[in-house]
């Protein structure tokens, strides 16, 4: 039977199938040996990978970050640019060492050939050494950019060539794009353009790396929402005076990002530029919303920073009223939501990356899409509208498109963040987000709901196995009202429990696979829930709230200890009380139930999902409340603000393991509000956000 | 009203209500007495013009103004634009207490040779924690010289060797003023002010400024004249002498604080001002300087001058704000000219609210013009004294 689906998943956008197939096959669709092969021959007759303009910022990243995952595979790496260009690759060296250790991070550099050429003729060594895949990251000129492939197709008429460009599309170009987002070294985000998934493409996804599939449209979905909210701030600065570092303060309460702080860090006088061109190009194809303003083409000539010099820290506050955070909110809303209006309407990606690439690439608490749904069509549309009352007339004409609001009740809106698919008796529900807040909880009930209407009684919760790489528990800033409402905080713990604990009292059998490099606080109370937790081997588990400080708030104090044998419970506390991370293999028994390669952790999953021979024992939650939790005193003492933390999560974790599973949900939930209105939490790290980001 | 009166300036205006200026904390008693005075005016300016709703964009030239030496004053009205996320060029004036004015009437003079349509006006001043300056002297005995800016320049004119307190006490000897209708004076002034304290003038003039600190974190809100206080009649008559009708009660304090105005064309005044259909234009400007150390009558003759040239009388004068460093000031302008003491200064002056130098004469033309557009229009005259025993003053029409 052919799978349903509530939306159609991230992963089969990249011709990798669906999330329930892998646990089907018991193997993840390929793997970075099989595509590398495939891209660049095999290992007898491999071709190397070539990056041209590899001196830039875009090009030097780009060369560690494959370098570095290609080398191993015995891939090749060629750093092309013109002779006397800068060395941007040794200083990469650094940051190379720092992540993989002298020693490897030298062989990473031995595999790289630099080569330098005069732009009209290639180099003959790179002639011999027949490359098969061309990254260019040469400048933004688009005859350059097509000459310079001309150069390499005449030269090797198979070679496959995308290009990084910050703009222009692929019919253009006419070459597939890759383009990546900042920090290049780091980032794993790529917007794909190309007529169906390559196998370049899924080699990327194979490496590790997150390509994005997009349309063939001017600029990009990253660019359209950074460089616009940047947009949005200068023209809101202009009309109004408020410097850029205020401006920045309230965009980042309001959305999450500093673009201001952002262009600054990355070098105002490059990402003014690149801002600047991207928003003058978007503005010749869409009209005036994008036109950018006068102070972005002064500071595009002059490179001069968004924020005042170092001696000049700012000495006159600002602060909006009410009416004055209206103005603010429409000025910097009202272009986003149109801008965003016009991606939708264009179809340039899936909705669930489309709302990713904010949060993935541009620190948005919250996707676009997310925000626009929270806020709801109508007024969504009377932001827009009131926007255009106080804009110049152009702006309403310039690709505005209201229906793009229109279904927003469609599963592809309303599940930007979870995905449920199932066959006759098994579903999979697949987070795409890292970190668990109340879209994911919203989402994850109604995929539950989903899944019960389609009768189903066997599930599996795990990832995405494309948008998240991993499990890094709650969503910190999701806890900022927690801090000046006790009500707020207990209703978020005890909402959230509730939701977790449907996968425990809803399902004849769940299963928590956990796929990706780590799984952390909230997503591993989570995870927890369910009756059976599996993963692979080297996926390191955690709860971390002793260190940032909070008091777990989806049952990690009592949860855990009712499935255990009292025999663990030690360690539990331990775990809890230092916040150090365990080995899956390591923690059978304490927190999963198996553990072993990919391959084998994927058959597990589905065969106990299934209710095939697993031979896993069930571990069932004790009701009735739990006597002899040892004592705190265990620990080492590490100074009184590490004991107060640790006493208050003890006090935590005994009174909710004696008292009844019933009991324990609210009480629970009780010492985790108690806790966020604490000195101890404001004097900590989500504290400190919220104090940086919300009491501006 | 005079109608031969013609405008020095007929193409300048003041654009209605885009005016503002911090209120004066007395020295030392502010978050205002350790920061960079130049770059808190700056900012200020901007931010009340943001309130204002004038977009900073709109300036295209920079009058600054200041008097006491400010870390980076070398670079002046460009520095200070740019700290407006602005660039654009301008000019420093520095003319002791006649700055205020006098930066006003540069202004309109930009506006009227045609070149600017814009104008800012930002005047400003730090006296608290007096900058010294270190001056290699090879003619004087010590070889090199230190000043206290703010007090050793009050307490010695070079010209005349006196103090500015000794210029105060020669002119009440000058004009044999009593010192209990002097201490009536002052008593009156200060009446006059927390009276407006209690109204909502302050509102449409002066704008609460929050201090920040290098981290980023509040110093402070500047929402009120710090360290003034009342001074009843009968406290005022207790103070002892330290000249002749000289006491602590009727003279002046320094102080910190930034004012700041607009002078554009008629067109951008209607489009800038929240109440186009006011207008007001500068129509005369006269300046004296009179004998050695009787600074305090300088205002008077300025006025008696101006009333002169243009004809006008001081009866028909609506609004009479003076910088007042002493009560004599205004008791021998009111005796001289024949009116009553208690016509004037009504929204309050640079006696009660202090005196930071560079700003107090516009924080004065501000409230004057305010005052002015309050009564329905007229002619609103600003006069002031100034160190050199100059005076200034100025005839504004609100119609």
């Amino acid at each position: 039977m052919t799978a349903k689906q509530m939306r159609q998943s991230t992963l089969s956008t990249l011709g990798l199938g669906e999330v329930i197939d892998i646990f089907k096959k018991g193997k993840m669709p390929t793997t970075a040996s099989e595509m590398v092969d495939k891209v660049f021959g095999l290992s007898f007759n491999r071709g190397p990978l070539v990056i041209s303009g590899a001196n830039g910022i875009v090009g030097a990243g780009k060369t560690m970050q494959l370098g570095s995952r290609l080398q191993p595979l015995g891939v090749p790496i060629v750093a092309l640019d013109f002779a006397g260009s800068p060395d941007g690759l040794g200083r990469q060296f650094q940051g190379l060492k720092g992540n993989f250790g002298t020693e490897r991070a030298a062989k990473i550099m031995e595999n790289i050939t630099s080569l330098s050429y005069d732009g009209k003729n290639l180099p003959k060594a790179l002639k011999d050494m027949k490359p098969r895949f061309l990254l260019e990251a040469i400048p933004e000129i688009l005859e350059v950019k097509k000459a310079h492939y001309e150069l390499f197709k005449s030269e090797f008429p198979k070679i496959e060539i995308r290009s990084v460009t910050s703009g222009f599309p692929a019919k253009q170009l006419g070459v597939g794009v890759f383009h990546p987002a900042f920090p290049h070294h780091i980032n794993k985000v790529w917007e794909v353009v190309e007529d169906s998934p390559s196998d370049i493409t899924r080699m990327l996804w194979a490496l590790g790396m997150v390509p994005v599939p997009v349309s063939d449209d001017w600029s990009f979905v990253l660019d359209v929402l950074f460089c616009g909210l940047l947009s949005a701030g200068t023209h809101y600065s202009e009309s109004s005076n408020m410097p850029y570092w205020k401006v920045d303060k309230y965009i980042r309460r309001l959305l999450g990002p500093n673009p201001f702080r952002a262009h600054d860090a990355i070098g105002a006088k490059g990402a003014n530029f690149l801002t600047w061109s991207c928003l003058h190009h978007l503005g010749k194809e869409y009209g005036e919303l994008y036109r950018p303003s006068a102070d972005l083409c002064a500071r595009k000539d002059s490179g001069q920073n968004w924020y005042p010099l170092n001696h000049f820290r700012p000495l006159v506050d600002w602060s909006l009223d009410d009416h004055g955070e209206r103005e603010f909110e429409r000025a910097i809303l009202g272009p986003l939501f149109q801008m965003t209006s016009m991606m939708l309407s264009e179809k340039r990606a899936h909705l669930t990356m489309l709302n990713a690439m904010g949060e993935l690439c541009a620190q948005f608490r919250s996707g676009m899409l997310s925000v626009i749904r929270r806020y709801g069509s109508d007024r969504v549309l009377s932001i827009v509208n009131n926007f255009h009352q106080h804009a110049p007339e152009e702006i309403a004409n310039s690709g505005w498109y209201p229906a793009a609001f229109e279904n927003m009740d469609s599963h592809q809106w309303q599940q930007l963040y979870v995905n449920a698919e199932c066959d006759s008796s098994v579903g999979v529900i697949s987070i795409s987000r890292e970190s668990y807040n109340h879209d994911v909880d919203s989402e994850l009930n109604r995929a539950i709901d989903w899944l019960k209407e389609e009768g189903i009684e066997r599930v599996i919760l795990t990832s995405d196995f494309h948008l998240s790489s991993q499990m890094v528990g709650a969503e910190t800033s999701d806890f900022y009202p927690a801090v000046e409402s006790r009500d707020a905080g207990f209703n978020l713990s005890l909402r959230w429990s509730t939701t977790a604990r449907r996968l425990e009292s809803e399902f004849e059998i769940s299963v928590g696979y956990i796929a990706g490099k780590r799984c952390l606080g909230g997503m591993l109370e989570l995870m927890s829930h369910c009756h059976y937790l599996i993963a692979p081997k080297g996926v390191a588990l955690g709860m971390p709230e002793v260190t940032l400080p909070v008091i777990p708030g989806m049952e990690g104090c009592h949860w855990m200890f009712r499935k255990s044998d009292p025999t663990m419970w030690p360690h539990l506390l331990e775990l809890l009380l230092t916040g150090n991370n365990i080995q899956a293999q390591d923690a059978i028994g304490l927190l999963v139930d198996f553990s072993d390669t990919t391959e084998k952790s994927l058959q597990a999953a589905w065969r106990v999902a299934t209710d095939g021979a697993h031979g896993l024992p069930r571990r069932e939650v004790k009701q009735e409340g739990l006597t002899s939790i040892p004592d705190v005193a265990l620990l080492p003492y590490e100074g009184p603000q590490v004991d107060q933390v640790r006493r208050a999560l003890f006090n935590c974790i005994r009174s909710c393991c004696e008292a009844t599973l019933e009991q324990a949900l609210e009480m629970q939930s009780g010492h985790s509000a108690d806790f966020m209105k604490s000195k101890l939490f404001k004097q900590g790290k989500i504290g400190s956000e919220y104090q940086k980001t919300v009491l501006i | 009203m005079v109608s031969t009166t013609e405008m020095i300036f007929p193409k300048a205006r003041i654009p209605y209500g885009t005016w503002g200026a911090s209120y004066f904390p007395a020295w030392q008693t502010s978050p205002l007495a350790e920061v960079n005075i130049g770059q808190f005016a700056a900012e200020s300016m901007n931010r009340i013009l943001g309130i204002r709703r004038v977009p900073i964009k709109k300036l295209d030239y920079l009058v600054s103004a200041s008097t006491v030496p400010w870390h980076w004053k070398f670079w002046n009205s460009p520095t200070l634009s740019s700290l407006m996320d602005h660039r654009v060029p301008g000019f420093h004036l520095e003319q002791a207490c006649a700055t205020g004015l006098q930066s006003v009437i540069h202004a309109a003079a930009e506006v009227e040779a045609g070149d600017k349509e814009v104008v800012g006006v930002l005047t400003f001043d730090r006296t608290s924690d007096s900058p010294a300056s270190i001056f290699p002297e090879r003619r004087a005995y010590r070889r090199t010289e230190v000043i206290s800016d703010v007090w050793d320049n009050f307490g010695f004119d070079p010209a005349t060797e006196k103090s500015m307190i000794a210029a105060a006490g020669n002119v009440a000897r000058k004009y044999r003023l009593d010192r209990s209708e002097v201490d009536e004076l002052a008593a009156h002034r200060y009446q006059q002010y927390f009276d407006t304290v209690e109204s909502d003038f302050h509102q449409a003039v002066m704008v609460p400024l929050e201090i920040l600190n290098v981290q980023g974190r509040s110093m402070g809100v500047i929402d009120q004249d710090l360290g003034v206080k009342q001074i009843s009649i009968s406290a005022m008559r207790e103070m002892s002498e330290l000249d002749s009708c000289v006491t602590s009660g009727t003279q002046t304090h320094a102080g910190d604080g930034m004012a700041c105005l607009l002078v554009t064309n008629e067109e951008q005044a209607a489009e800038l001002s929240s109440k186009p259909e006011i207008k007001i234009s500068l129509v005369a400007k006269s300046e004296v300087r009179t004998g050695p150390s009787l600074m305090p009558e300088a205002p008077t003759l300025a006025v008696k001058r101006i009333l002169e040239r243009t004809g006008l009388t001081i009866d028909d004068m609506g609004v009479i704000k003076s910088h007042n460093p002493f009560a004599v000031n205004d008791l021998v302008l009111a005796h001289q000219l024949d009116f009553n003491w208690r016509m004037m200064n009504n929204t309050g002056c640079s006696l009660v609210w202090g005196h930071p130098q560079g700003p107090t004469l516009t924080r004065l033309i501000i409230e004057g013009l305010e005052e002015g557009v309050r009564l329905g229009g007229g002619y609103v005259l600003i006069c002031g004294c100034a160190a050199g025993d100059v005076g200034i003053a100025a005839i504004f029409k609100v119609s």
